[in-house]
């Protein structure tokens, strides 16, 4: 177990490292074949390891990090099932990419940059699925943070690409320190932080002490995975090559924040304060994303406002304590959503570049038929119609929110039902706009056998988001829940309520989903010659970035102008020179008095004797 | 082989080498490559003693000791423990690094230019190694001159004036803490012990409280300077900005750290009193420091201010660290110096590359470098992101447990020392921004970095990165003299945590 744990984290650094360190040799066939084959390598070693995986968690340690009075961190791993398949699903969807990335970076200079990065964010991916020293977490954590930030600017030549990676790696970095502060709590506590040691340590652990740590690591998670308030980079992410979106920006990193949640479980049960604090800010980002992405025309950023709101979905369920319906929307949302933006990606070069769906049109469907199959399934599974894998997954998280008493998973199970409708009323509207319209301003189409290319990748994930569900239905359907029984003793069991709700839920979701369909298709069928309607406040993510731009990003560098300018350079500076300049007068003036002229000699000294006279005078008396 | 007087080598090894130069003064590049080998000399000696005294059989600390003047107590007496083996193993690589740096500084007088950085590695040696206060204060003077000279005959631009700057703040510090040292002289030669200025002596001197807190005052005003803990760090963006390339080596590697390294050895040992009533007020000018500065270098328009400011923040937090009265913050402290003398290190030395390669370092001829120079790219990134303390690299390592430490005696301290993290990144996210990425601003070449610059780079990347992920066997060497002072200092601590 242990070798194939080390295996499954060293072919991706291996990878990477063989990138960097061949940069100028490695041709591009080359390069893309290796990083395939390091995550390849990564994913048979993911499989060998869940194979026959026991219901006992393995926990093993690759050495000391650091130790130092009392405190220590180690670089250990807690390997138990929900782990073993998270490492499966990120190596699995990882490898897709990168199949596709080699076909779609090959008129790139820069692809061995791009594959190095690529590779290290599996690495450090894989320590957060894997990690079980909260601090061993932490440099997976920070380190696809930095993946993420190199890769979203990955080109780099203009500037806004880089900025969108710098507000990235900023915001996520603000969420981290909720992470850091929860660290230094249990540290400060016990002298080290492991996910085995908290679950150990739970029964001793105060309530409020527990509800502090698990805010602290909800706001964490919300950083990472663009939950309100911190979403506002996620859009502007998109700015990365789009197999980069696909991978980090939809199917792995940004879960990252819903699987530490998962991974903490133990802890959130004990505190049922950030739970429901975690369902209401993952269905109100649900809603507030569904919201956004009728507001856009690019179709990447339509993913991306979708994403925010599907993650909203997986820590609803989070939230809820119900840790394999996260998990199953996790996966599923994994495959379609990855799935969905590749097609995205295929689109935009079949149009040279061009994001806008309301230039693309029926063109694309008649030349690409094969594209407007892949997208449809994702389109299908994304909307939850009836029977795909995210029909179930997502109706598990609204259960979830049903079968939980009280008010706040009302709220959240409200919040959620609604954005279900607008998911199916944006994701039509973008199936119908991009695929049947016929725009009076269309794109250039170009055809290339690379594009066909790039699509054979996809197709193992259209299968999967079609069919998925069907790894967990619901129980009234009466097939066996295989996910939930697999999960069983790794996660707290679903409890009965959630299977009771599950019927009214799923006839539901189907009928929201059917009407927002229907919805999208009168307002946005062909005959209408639909347009875009004008920019308003959901174009703009309802002004959260604007808000972040002016009222913090744009006061903070006001002031550090002012505190350099007016307090540095002016005041210290200068109260600095003034006591230079003070003492250069002091001087100049003592001198005169014992300048060579006779007069002034005469009098220097005649009023020293006066002075001294006069001082002996008074002591004396 | 313990027998030598490898400490007296380690300090005047550099020196002698340094009186050599003269004799090679007509030929810069026989000049070069005996300070090349001085330094590497150096650094073998001080690798030598950690195999000798920290190897499996450890010896530490090793103590030479002389009489010097005995009527006044004065002796020549040196003391390496495993706290003054990593400054002393820091600065021996740094001085490589110098001797390294710069093949554009050292062309107008080469013997002269590499007598002075040798001249500071053993001055410096001396701070790490003294455990003589007198001693102690004479070295301590004495670093102040190879620099002086290094700012004002090899910098650039305003170079005489800066140099007198830092000349005068440094030394009117160090001035106050000469008269105190000469007070706690004259204090313990009326005490049973006579006359003395051992350090193991003094830490025990009964001084009356207020006596203690204006010594102490005197003190750490003179190490305040030197960290530089604002608001006295004006003399160190300057000093910077015109020094050449290895005077900012030396500045922010080495003498920054010989005022934080002076803190913790002197400072707070010798007056454990006052260092309690004086936390408070050191503990807010490092937390403001740390953010004062982080907003300032986000304004700056030249690299190497912007490292510098950086350097007054991180230094700001070792400072609080320092005096929290936490053991793990006070090993992050050191860890905190050590990385940071390795990160900015790097950020000057690369920064010194770009004035050589475009005559200019403001940020607006700059943009695009990756592209021009991916290999430079690439190292200056390593080094931004060090600084941003990464974790798996030697940043985070210090930051982590500095965080950790201060959370456990105040949580307020902690949770404003995680924000710096964040205003930390600000403004390094800026500065990779506006050197590597964007369009080229500047039509001129740039070279990317040649085989010297790139095995500079190397050696310091290989030291933050192992200094990152395995920094046991560092962390092992300050375990030990830290939980002594800590003990002095703090008796009341619960040992651990």
């Amino acid at each position: 177990m242990t070798t194939l744990l080390a295996l499954m984290l060293l072919f991706p650094l291996a990878g990477a490292i063989v990138q960097a360190a061949l940069s100028r040799s490695l041709s591009r066939p080359a390069s893309g074949a290796v990083a395939a084959l390091a995550i390849a390598g990564s994913l048979a070693a993911a499989v060998a390891a869940v194979w026959n995986l026991g219901v006992a968690p393995h926990q093993l340690s690759f050495g000391q990090w650091m130790a130092f009075d009392g405190f220590s961190a180690q670089f250990s791993i807690l390997y138990n099932r929900l782990a073993g398949l998270m490492a499966v699903t990120v190596t699995f969807v990882a490898l897709l990419i990168h199949l596709y990335s080699a076909v779609y970076m090959r008129e790139d200079k820069s692809f061995a940059r791009y594959f190095c990065y690529l590779n290290l964010f599996v690495f450090f991916m894989l320590v957060i699925a894997l990690a079980d020293d909260l601090v061993f977490l932490f440099m997976g954590w920070e380190g696809v943070g930095f993946c993420s930030f190199a890769l979203i600017g990955f080109w780099h030549e203009e500037l806004p690409n880089v900025d969108a990676g710098r507000k990235a790696f900023l915001m996520t970095r603000v969420g981290d320190l909720g992470y850091v502060a929860a660290l230094a709590l249990v540290i400060a506590a016990s002298g080290s932080a492991s996910l085995s040691g908290l679950t150990a340590g739970i029964d001793t652990m105060p309530t409020a002490t527990a509800t502090l740590i698990g805010f602290l690591f909800l706001f964490a998670a919300c950083g990472k995975s663009a939950q309100l308030p911190l979403s506002s980079w996620l859009p502007d992410a998109m700015a990365g090559p789009t197999p980069v979106s696909a991978l980090i920006h939809a199917a792995t990193m940004v879960t990252a924040g819903v699987y530490l949640l998962m991974r903490l479980e133990p802890l959130l049960s004990i505190a049922p304060d950030v739970g429901a604090a975690a369902a209401v800010i993952g269905a109100a980002t649900a809603l507030y994303g569904a919201a956004c992405a009728m507001g856009q025309r690019d179709v990447k950023r339509i993913l991306a406002y979708s994403t925010i709101s599907q993650v909203g979905y997986m820590f609803l369920a989070a939230g809820c304590g119900d840790v394999s319906g996260a998990f199953f929307h996790l996966q599923a949302h994994a495959f379609f959503k990855s799935l969905l933006f590749m097609v995205a990606g295929i689109m935009i070069q079949a149009f040279h570049e061009e994001h806008d769906i309301f230039r693309m049109g029926a063109r694309l469907r008649r030349a690409m038929p094969g594209l407007f199959i892949l997208f449809a399934c994702g389109a299908a599974a994304l909307s939850a119609l009836p029977l795909t894998s995210g029909y179930f997954s997502k109706g598990r998280t609204l259960a979830d929110a049903v079968a939980h008493p009280g008010p706040a998973y009302l709220l959240a199970f409200i919040l959620g039902i609604v954005a279900a409708f607008l998911t199916a009323l944006y994701v039509f509207r973008l199936f119908f706009v991009a695929f049947f319209a016929d725009p009076a301003d269309p794109a250039k189409l170009v055809s290339e056998p690379e594009l066909s290319r790039m699509e054979r990748p996809l197709w193992p994930l259209a299968a999967l988001a079609l069919v998925y569900g069907f790894v967990n239905p619901p129980e009234f359907m009466g097939l066996k829940p295989w996910l939930d029984a697999y999960l069983a003793g790794t996660v707290t069991p679903v409890p009965p309520e959630v299977e009771h709700a599950e019927l009214f839920v799923e006839i539901l979701d189907a009928g929201l989903a059917l009407a927002g369909l229907g919805l999208a298709w009168l307002l946005y069928r062909p005959a209408l010659r639909p347009v875009a309607a004008p920019a308003g406040v959901f174009t703009t993510g309802l002004g959260l970035d604007a808000f972040y731009r002016t009222r913090i990003a744009a006061p903070y560098q006001r002031l550090s102008v002012h505190l350099w300018r007016g307090l540095d350079e002016d005041v210290l500076d200068g109260a600095a020179s003034g006591a230079g300049a003070g003492i250069a007068g002091l001087s100049r003036f003592v001198a005169r008095f014992g300048s060579a002229r006779p007069s002034t000699t005469i009098t220097t000294l005649l009023g020293a004797v006066a002075a001294l006279l006069t001082w002996l005078a008074l002591r004396l008396t | 082989m313990r027998q030598l007087p490898w400490l007296t080598l380690l300090i005047f090894w550099p020196l002698l080498a340094a009186l050599v130069l003269p004799a090679l003064r007509g030929n810069p590049a026989a000049c070069r490559r005996f300070a090349l080998l001085a330094a590497l000399g150096e650094l073998a000696l001080s690798l030598l003693a950690v195999c000798l005294f920290a190897g499996p059989v450890p010896d530490l600390p090793v103590i030479e000791d002389w009489e010097w003047i005995p009527t006044l107590g004065i002796r020549y007496s040196l003391s390496m423990d495993g706290l003054s083996l990593i400054f002393v193993v820091l600065t021996s690589l740094i001085g490589l690094c110098c001797t390294l740096a710069s093949r554009h500084d050292d062309a107008r007088r080469p013997a002269l230019y590499y007598g002075l950085i040798l001249a500071s590695l053993a001055t410096v040696q001396g701070i790490f190694l003294a455990s003589d206060l007198f001693l102690f204060a004479l070295f301590w003077e004495a670093q102040l001159i190879p620099v002086f000279f290094l700012i004002g005959i090899f910098g650039h631009g305003e170079r005489m004036r800066v140099a007198f700057k830092f000349f005068l703040f440094s030394a009117t510090g160090g001035l106050l803490m000469f008269l105190a040292v000469v007070a706690l002289g004259i204090l313990a030669a009326n005490g049973p012990d006579g006359p003395t200025f051992a350090l193991d002596t003094l830490v025990n001197l009964d001084l009356p409280v207020t006596v203690g807190r204006w010594l102490f005052a005197a003190f750490v005003l003179s190490f305040a300077i030197k960290i530089p803990l604002v608001p006295v760090h004006m003399w160190l963006p300057d000093a910077h900005t015109e020094a050449p390339t290895a005077g900012s080596l030396i500045l922010a590697g080495l003498l920054l750290k010989t005022g934080g390294y002076a803190l913790i050895r002197f400072g707070l040992p010798l007056f454990p009193e006052a260092a309690h009533y004086f936390a408070p007020l050191l503990t807010t000018l490092g937390i403001i420091g740390l953010f004062y500065a982080s907003a300032v270098a986000l304004a700056q328009e030249d690299v190497k201010r912007l490292v510098a400011y950086s350097s007054i923040g991180h230094m700001g937090l070792a400072v609080a660290a320092i005096v929290s009265g936490s053991r793990l913050a006070l090993g992050g402290a050191v860890i905190l110096m050590v990385s940071h003398a390795l990160a900015s290190g790097g950020l000057f030395a690369l920064a010194g590359g770009i004035g050589e390669r475009l005559g200019s370092r403001r940020f607006d001829i700059l943009g695009g470098l990756w592209n021009k120079a991916p290999r430079f790219g690439a190292a200056f990134l390593f080094c931004i992101l060090a600084s941003a303390a990464l974790p798996g690299l030697s940043g985070f390592v210090g930051e982590a447990m500095i965080v950790f430490g201060l959370f456990t005696t105040s949580s307020w301290v902690g949770g404003l020392a995680v924000a710096g993290m964040a205003v930390t990144l600000v403004y390094l996210l800026r500065l990779a921004r506006d050197v590597l990425f964007g369009p080229a601003r500047s039509p001129l070449p740039f070279a990317d970095l040649d085989t010297r610059e790139t095995a500079l780079l190397c050696v310091l990347a290989v030291c933050m990165l192992l200094l990152g992920l395995f920094p046991g066997p560092v962390l092992a060497l300050a375990d030990g003299p830290l939980r002594l002072i800590a003990a002095h200092v703090w008796p009341a601590a619960t040992p651990g945590l």
